[in-house]
């Protein structure tokens, strides 16, 4: 089965223009990347598979159950979301209390709820900063409570709404062994993000959205592979396939080791 | 975003009207009526600014003012009719309810009064901008600090109505029920309220930053982007409003 | 003269015990574009408050050395006085706008309005600014309801007018999305084009690569190196002050593909020409 099945999806706030036009999609457990324009309903989205908006018209089934028949609050057992900004959702004083507030309130038992506290604490590297409050740490620290809150309760689905805003190199490391992590336990992780380099070097399948539309959906390499769709949904393929692109190979690249491994690879086979 | 200001932004002669000169039409429009104390004199003023309203092209928006107002007017009625002791004509009864006719009197003065009030004021609100009204005041020697807190209010007000739902939808998300009994829905409650202040005053703080970076604080002398008002009647208009006062109240004292 | 001589600059935040810049010391000439780079914490920030006269007068705390803006001391001026010589530009281009203007053109007479700027002057400034970051369009829109991109080009043009001879941008394109990003960029190299000084803090590393004449690289408060992007990003050891070099550079290292003098490429073009030439020599 699914993890996600959304049917013929259409929303638009009352009165507003339609936001999302009609939307078929499947998800396994495959790390997804979303990207596309501003406005092109990302953020929505999102929103929807969380079942904070309802759909207008169409369905969206998490493990089977549809969004429109639970109440957040129990579908929170099963889906997290990340939000984009860490000032939403964080208001306990303590980094511990922020991060195991959402384990107690999905009926987690005590000390399961401190152990896995704790262990997403030292996943996204704070577990030193237990006992600090929140608002003394920088943003991108913030940022890391927020998904360390979300990792804390176990869910087989995780939403990210972009994560790598304010990180550094070493937080996007942390961030992208973070999302393999979760892939590799056959969990689901689906992020809106606007850093073209790091879905290619993170993501197993993308999204392209655009104007409400799904239009293109593909293994992460097929989608950057064409060059021009990508670039009419207001999008820049990653700057190491622009490298291959401009020296004319057919091949699409989408991390430095590979493009390296690649040409000396075809060297050597010129060489002899 | 949605705008808290009840201004209407059309053109009408209402509308040229400089602030000051409105502020002189509420004093006058509703000093007239308390000093006549005449019903009939409240109704005209009343039926003047209606006739204002449906020039400016705002009268629609005066009905749902009126409407909520209507249960004060209801409840003036009954106390001021039913309920005040020393009254003797019964006008009408509702079961054991009397209705005097004092009472009623005594209240549709008020009445009168009050819609007469509401009225002017809502004019004024309806057909003049917040900022013009700010900037008027400035430049009448309102402190500018004074002025931005006022015109931010506007703004800040909807943004954070805006961003107590994205904070709800934030707790929501990590199993906070939200939904149910007042209890629960109490209980849910208090959680934002760290989050919203904490995230307005961290927004406040970076928004002072770029106020400085904007020279908020020099001391030179302010000019201004937009001309002072200048409403080519004002003279006139004025002049006439406070005749008006004065005829009043000297029909009053002879 | 220099536009900007910083001399041993210190400083530690209020309630902190370690110092956020370290002695800091260093000249940026008329017209430079400079890129600044490090990881989180290694006082970028902290160096455009310094630069902008936040720190020491918005920020207190403990100060040593110097900043001096064409010769004036930051330290020694009112902020309100140094805003007309500096204007900063942050990541967040909603708590930029002023929140009390309606639309994008009173949007950008705030400064003005505050400094006592003659009406028609205003107006000149105005028109030129909606002009140079393409936002003549959005002129009667409310600042508020447009794109990050729209949003934070107003933020500069509402700086741009004041007629700063530096502008500083820290982080302005890291909440933008790629076309947003895109036009940030666009609006920077033409100011740079037209000599304005720019001192920009910027993670995207292929992008300051592309558009800095000079990168300054901070970890820990103290100046890692201070040079050209090609000089800069050859160097070794980099990763170990938690910085990823371009990703035409790590191609390059990875092949081995460098001049004489040991230097990289660092652009998308300079990449490409290389490349070419590595795979057609033997």
């Amino acid at each position: 089965m699914n993890l996600i099945d959304v049917q013929n999806l259409h929303f638009s706030y009352p009165e507003g223009i339609e936001l999302l036009k009609g939307i078929d999609l499947a998800f396994d457990h495959r790390s997804t990347a979303i990207i596309g324009q501003n406005g092109a309903g990302k953020t929505t989205f999102v929103k929807l598979l969380k079942g904070l908006l309802k759909p207008v018209s169409g369905d969206i089934l998490i493990n089977g159950v549809n969004t429109k028949e639970i109440s957040v609050a129990k579908l929170a057992a099963h889906i997290g979301l990340v939000f984009q900004n860490p000032g939403d959702q964080i208001f306990k004083s303590s980094v511990y209390d922020e991060v195991i507030f959402g384990p107690h309130n999905i009926g987690i038992p005590e000390d399961e709820a401190d152990e896995s506290t704790k262990k997403a604490l030292i996943e996204v590297g704070l577990e030193n900063k237990v006992n600090d409050n929140p608002y003394d740490l920088s943003f991108s620290e913030r940022k890391l409570i927020s998904i360390a809150s979300i990792l804390a309760m176990n869910t087989q689905i995780v939403l990210l709404d972009e994560p790598t805003i304010a990180q550094d190199d070493y937080g996007k490391q942390l961030i992208q062994g973070l999302v393999r992590k979760l892939e590799g336990e056959g969990r689901l992780v689906i992020s809106i993000l606007h850093d073209m380099d790091f879905v290619a070097e993170t993501f197993t399948r993308t999204l392209v959205f655009q104007n409400g539309k799904v239009t293109m959906d593909n293994d992460t390499k097929s989608v950057f592979s064409q060059t021009e769709a990508v670039r009419r949904a207001y999008l820049e393929p990653p700057h190491v396939t622009q490298l291959g692109n401009r020296l004319g190979y057919t091949e699409t690249y989408l991390t430095a080791e590979q493009f390296v491994k690649d040409s000396l690879r075809k060297r050597e086979e010129f060489k002899q | 975003m949605q705008n808290i200001s009840l201004y209407v932004n059309k053109k009408s002669f209402v509308h040229d009207v400089d602030f000051l000169t409105k502020l002189i039409y509420i004093f006058v429009f509703i000093a007239i009526p308390i000093i006549s104390g005449s019903v009939i004199i409240g109704l005209l003023a009343i039926l003047i600014s209606l006739i204002l309203h449906t020039c400016a092209g705002v009268l629609k928006k005066l009905i749902p003012i009126v409407a909520l107002s209507l249960f004060v007017l209801l409840s003036v009625i009954i106390v001021q009719a039913a309920f005040i002791p020393g009254y003797h004509i019964v006008f009408f009864s509702l079961g054991p309810v009397h209705f005097y006719q004092e009472g009623l009197i005594h209240a549709s003065l008020i009445i009168v009064r009050f819609l007469d009030i509401l009225l002017v004021s809502s004019l004024t609100v309806l057909t003049t901008r917040p900022s013009d009204i700010v900037e008027t005041l400035q430049r009448k020697g309102l402190s500018h600090r004074m002025g931005y807190v006022i015109n931010s209010i506007f703004q800040i007000i909807p943004q954070m109505v805006s961003s107590m739902k994205t904070i709800s939808d934030a707790q929501r998300s990590r199993g906070m029920e939200t939904e149910g009994n007042l209890f629960v829905r109490v209980k849910a409650f208090l959680p934002l309220i760290g989050p919203v202040v904490i995230s307005s005053l961290v927004g406040t703080r970076e928004r002072a930053m770029a106020l400085e970076a904007r020279a908020f604080s020099a001391d030179a002398k302010r000019t201004y982007f937009h001309e002072e008002m200048k409403y080519r009647y004002k003279t006139p208009v004025r002049i006439i409003l406070l005749l008006l006062l004065v005829v009043s109240i000297i029909w009053r004292v002879l | 003269m220099s536009k900007v001589v910083v001399n041993n600059l210190k400083y530690r935040y209020p309630l902190t015990e370690n110092l956020a810049i370290n002695g800091l010391t260093f000249e940026i000439e008329q017209g430079e574009l400079i890129g600044i780079i490090g990881r989180n914490g290694a006082g970028k920030s902290t160096l455009c408050a310094a630069l902008t006269g936040l720190v020491p007068h918005f920020f207190k705390g403990a100060y040593g050395g110097s900043v001096h803006i064409d010769g004036i001391n930051v330290k020694e001026s009112k902020l309100s006085y140094i805003s007309r010589e500096v204007g900063i530009v942050f990541q967040n281009p909603f708590t930029q706008m002023t929140g009390a203007k309606e639309t994008v053109k009173e949007e950008l007479a705030f400064g003005l309005e505050n400094l006592g700027v003659p009406k028609l002057e205003m107006l000149r400034r105005i028109e030129d600014a909606l002009n140079l970051l393409e936002i003549d369009h959005l002129r009667d829109k409310n600042p508020l309801e447009l794109s990050g991109g729209q949003m934070q080009r107003v933020a500069i043009a509402s700086i741009l007018v004041m007629h700063p001879g530096l502008l500083v941008l820290d982080e302005p394109t890291s909440q933008l999305d790629p076309q947003g990003t895109a036009e940030v960029f666009r609006a920077i190299k033409k100011l740079s084009n037209q000599g304005m000084t720019i001192i920009m803090v910027e993670h995207k590393i292929e992008e300051i690569a592309e558009y800095a004449d000079r990168v300054m690289f901070l970890d820990n408060g103290k100046i890692v190196a201070f040079d050209t992007p090609t000089n800069v990003f050859s160097m070794n050891h980099l990763e170990e002050h938690g910085l990823r070099p371009p990703v035409f550079t790590r191609v390059c290292k990875g092949l081995g593909i460098r001049d004489l003098s040991g230097l990289y490429p660092v652009t998308l073009s300079e990449a490409v020409n290389e490349v070419q030439k590595f795979n057609e020599s033997d």
